[in-house]
């Protein structure tokens, strides 16, 4: 398999890293890098649940080759809270009960993020729309609505973030 | 109880929100040992086929390969991979007819042979190389065809491929006086589905055998002590030789009260003498692993002038397919919520596990009760109907009163399905919205379903065991064998536990997933977590708040009697300058320099001496598009009698979650199978729609409280129930909107317009 050396920007820390040719980027964060946090729910860009953010687009990271997004800026669940605190839309998602197993909540939140970038006051509808490509097999969405709805509210009062 | 509740009743964060939102919490697709290789498995592509040779030592001359196995590796033993017939009495028994790889493919997805290799890619590469040489036998997919005689034979003991021929333990009376006395009698077959539990998790299993032999096994059973003991006899080890640990799960629904990846990836370590991950696809998860349990139900009701059911009788085929697995159980509690609705004196049930070349039936999120109901409420419907009485007045006529007996042959301690019943009817508008309003070409109408579950199963080994301690900071260490799959039980215990101490919801340290370190826990099925584990986490708690009394007491100079603890802080009543804080007494137990040392710890076991259900009913309003059959779920409303939410989101969240997969399962989740080749055709989340944020409806969700007193702080349990009523529930508005009723599930846009031009041609 061919081999070359990529740099990429993860979370706003620079990286150097041998990359396989045919390595996904969802491969690279988890297996290279042991950032679990990105989850792979199909591996085959049907759930949503790989999403990261590249050059501040969604994209899913398990049909991404990794190789294919050198020199981009890269973020992960990982990057979202800080030392100062959870992000707002994660703090949300914990008071609205948002989360059940866990298991898509990276991706929602990763698609959260971007959804209130573009958008930062949106619509229930809108919301439900933004979110179309997540799959959750726990929680019905009523509360992940609820939660991003809330999350762009405290965004919106602390002048985003 | 009487006194104000603190913690519980309150909604605070549900247990390991924090890590879980950070991307913190690892999963077990997220583990890894040193030396660990990747496993993967081969299944079979046809159907139904004699395994003549299996060559594997070209994949085993890949470079990488570090074991490969075959049927002649794994122990020579039918198994069964549910854990039930260890935890539950059944006169029926789950049949053992399966082995961890097979020497012959009974359905596409069969497992045949697996490997292990330093990486998935060399594992992957590796699959290829093992060539196996199928002699193909004719094959059956029907569970209706696959009875009749000379049909291709699945199992060598099974004649006619029935499995086993079942009566359903709550047959009473004489159904044929019965039909006698009623004024209407109706039969119709009812047809449900493979739904797919759809956990967002793929399933992973790690096994790990150490240099004593001692195995160490991360994997998401739902039953990791039954499973344990399972693993044990299968493999022939001391149960003592086994640890197995649980880590976050995304996700179960029964899946994993079966085994899944774990056998096979025990003897893949084995073999290789390394730690080996088995991990499937998601297209495997689809097409090897056991679905909802699924029925054909032909039942018949009989009512009489008053609206009273003088018999009901249900001819129940399994559609189990290749394996035996939940069959009885699952089908035992089918026939018994069945029965077990209504009041009704006269009842016969009989169910035929039937085997087919398709993939296993296991049991989902209500275990029967969905299938049962899927028949039953539709039932009542169509006899209202003709008896030209309001279907929500038939139920009222007939639903259970206080004293009655629920599914699991309990007395009833409370009534509210009369309640539930009016509350929903007058949100969602029942009387107002019935009769199929029109605008253009849709046509609108209103349907329910009413449900009762339990709160946990019956039998021998149904008991909970926790135990806790106190730490020298008034912190208490939780430890509990149950196991969390995102129904947040872990957050609820320690609320129990922490309202029980009289100290802080954060100050309960929770502890489980290891079953070196926790006392048994017969493990999370049948709603019966809260009742349960709440239960003894009480018992637990009240033992050590009366150690703590002890040890008050005596730096109090008090009677432990007189105590009284709040907010962390003790004191003796009647005397409000005397008390002393949770934390010293604790820290006096350990750091006591007088030599009065101790621990403050005790332990509680509960074993099930009731089981109060939850009951309650689903309202659906639904617009059908006449020209394209589309059905659009426009408002859901589910009424629930909880006893008491512990937590009112989570428990609003269990029920907002049940509905979603209800929806699926009603209208668009199709387990098709190729009727040639028995192939699954929906095995990804394309072909097999779940539900999305856009297709949820407006949902009212109501938590009825009536606390029952066998309950912990009252509470029932209500994982399951929001499952069981929806399908009817939608099935039943549809035919208030168009007229047609769709008895096989999923309702699909194909088979209304189908039901509704046969209804054309017959006027
Ligand atoms: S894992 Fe990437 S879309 Fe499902
Ligand atoms: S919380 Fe479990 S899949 Fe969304």
């Amino acid at each position: 398999m061919k081999k070359e050396i990529a740099k990429f920007t993860i979370n706003d820390r620079p990286y150097e890293l041998l990359v396989e040719s045919n390595v996904t980027l969802a491969e690279l964060l988890r297996e290279q890098l042991d950032l679990t946090g990105t989850k792979c729910a199909c591996g085959v860009g049907e759930c949503g649940s790989c999403t990261v953010l590249i050059d501040g687009k969604p994209t899913l990271s398990c049909s991404t080759l990794a190789i294919a997004v050198r020199e981009k800026d890269i973020l992960t669940i990982e990057s979202l809270a800080t030392r100062e605190g959870l992000h707002p839309i994660q703090q949300a998602f914990i008071d609205h009960g948002a989360i059940q197993c866990g298991f898509c909540t990276p991706g929602m939140i990763m698609m959260t993020k971007a959804l209130l970038d573009e958008n930062p006051d949106p619509t229930e509808q809108e919301v439900k729309e933004g979110i179309g490509g997540n799959l959750c097999r726990c929680t019905g969405y009523v509360k992940i609505v609820d939660g991003i709805l809330a999350a762009a509210e405290s965004m919106g009062k602390e002048g985003g973030r | 109880m009487g006194e104000e509740l603190t913690i519980v009743g309150k909604k605070v964060p549900r247990w390991a929100a924090f890590e879980k939102a950070t991307g913190a919490a690892r999963f077990t697709v997220d583990f890894k040992l040193p030396e660990m290789l990747a496993g993967r498995l081969l299944t079979s592509p046809v159907a139904h086929a004699n395994i003549l040779k299996i060559d594997t030592s070209r994949a085993e001359k890949l470079p990488g390969v570090e074991a490969v196995i075959t049927f002649e590796d794994v122990p020579n033993k039918l198994f069964n991979p549910n854990k039930m017939d260890m935890c539950l009495f059944d006169p029926s028994g789950e049949l053992p007819d399966m082995y961890v790889l097979s020497d012959k493919a009974r359905f596409v997805g069969d497992k045949i042979a697996a490997v292990a290799a330093i990486n998935a890619g060399v594992a992957e590469e590796a699959l290829v190389l093992i060539e196996v040489e199928y002699e193909e036998l004719p094959a059956v997919f029907d569970s209706l065809e696959a009875s009749n005689p000379g049909q291709p034979r699945i199992h060598d003991f099974a004649k006619n491929n029935i499995a086993l021929t079942f009566p359903c333990l709550a047959n009473r009376g004489d159904v044929e006086e019965g039909f006698k006395e009623a004024h209407v009698v109706v039969e119709q077959t009812f047809k449900s589905s493979k739904q797919h539990m759809c956990q967002m998790e793929p399933t992973t299993c790690v096994a790990d055998f150490d240099a004593s032999g001692r195995l160490t096994i991360w994997s998401m059973s739902q039953h990791p002590f039954l499973h344990r003991r399972k693993l044990a006899e299968l493999f022939d080890m001391p149960v003592g030789m086994i640890r197995w640990k649980t880590l976050h799960i995304g996700g179960g629904w029964g899946k994993y009260g079966s085994f899944v990846a774990e056998p096979v990836c025990v003897a893949l370590a084995k073999k290789a003498g390394r730690p080996v991950k088995l991990e499937y696809s998601r297209e495997e998860d689809f097409r090897t692993t056991e679905t909802r349990e699924a029925h054909i139900m032909t039942g018949k009701i009989g009512v009489r002038k008053d609206g009273t059911i003088s018999a009901l009788q249900n001819k129940v085929v399994v559609q189990g397919g290749a394996y035996f697995t939940h069959n009885s159980n699952a089908t035992n509690v089918a026939m018994g919520c069945f029965a077990s609705l209504y009041t009704c004196p006269n009842v016969y049930e009989i169910a035929d596990a039937v085997y087919t070349n398709i993939p296993v039936s296991g049991g989902c999120r209500g275990y029967g009760n969905p299938p049962a109901m899927w028949a039953l409420e539709q039932l009542m419907d169509m006899a209202a109907e003709k008896l030209g009485m309001d279907p929500l007045e038939l139920r009222l006529k007939n639903t259970k009163k206080v004293g009655e007996f629920g599914p699991a042959n309990y007395a009833l301690e409370t009534s509210t399905f009369d309640d539930c019943l009016r509350l929903g009817a007058e949100k969602i508008g029942l009387k107002e919205k019935r009769g199929g309003r029109r605008e253009g070409t849709k046509r609108y109408g209103v349907g329910m379903a009413m449900f009762m579950h339990v709160s946990g199963s019956i039998g021998a080994t149904q008991h909970r065991n926790v135990h806790l301690k106190f730490n020298e900071d008034g912190t208490v260490n939780l430890a509990a064998g149950c196991v969390d799959l995102g129904q947040n039980i872990h957050g609820t215990i320690s609320q129990i536990a922490a309202e029980t101490l009289g100290i802080r919801y954060e100050d309960i340290i929770i502890h489980t997933g290891d079953t070196d370190t926790t006392f048994f826990d017969q493990g999370m099925h049948a709603s019966g977590g809260l009742f349960q584990i709440g239960n003894a986490t009480v018992k637990g708690a009240t033992e050590l708040k009366k150690l703590l009394f002890e040890r008050a007491a005596k730096m109090l100079e008090a009677h432990p009697e007189d105590l009284d603890v709040k907010d962390r802080w003790i004191s003796v009543k009647g005397s409000p300058d005397k008390g002393v804080s949770v934390a010293d007494v604790a820290k006096d137990a350990i750091y006591n320099y007088e030599d009065d040392h101790n621990h403050l710890a005790a332990k509680g076991s509960y074993s099930p001496e009731d089981n109060q259900p939850p009951v309650g009913a689903s309202f659906a309003e639904v617009g059908v598009d006449t020209e394209s059959g589309e059905v659009n779920v426009i408002k859901l409303v589910i009424v629930c009698d909880v006893g008491r939410a512990i937590n009112p989101q989570t428990v609003e969240s269990q029920l907002e979650g049940g509905a979603s997969q209800g929806i699926g399962y009603a209208l668009t989740e199709d387990y098709t199978i190729n009727p040639e080749t028995g192939y699954l055709e929906a095995d990804n989340y394309i072909t097999y729609k779940i539900p999305g944020a856009a297709d949820m409806p407006d949902m009212e969700i109501i938590q009825y409280e009536k606390p029952v007193s066998t309950g912990p702080f009252g509470a029932k349990g209500v994982g399951e129930a929001a499952m069981v009523p929806i399908a009817p529930a939608i099935a039943n508005a549809v035919y208030d909107a168009v007229g047609v009723r769709v008895t096989d599930l999923p309702i699909t846009p194909e088979k209304i317009l189908k039901s509704m031009e046969a209804k054309r041609e017959k006027i």
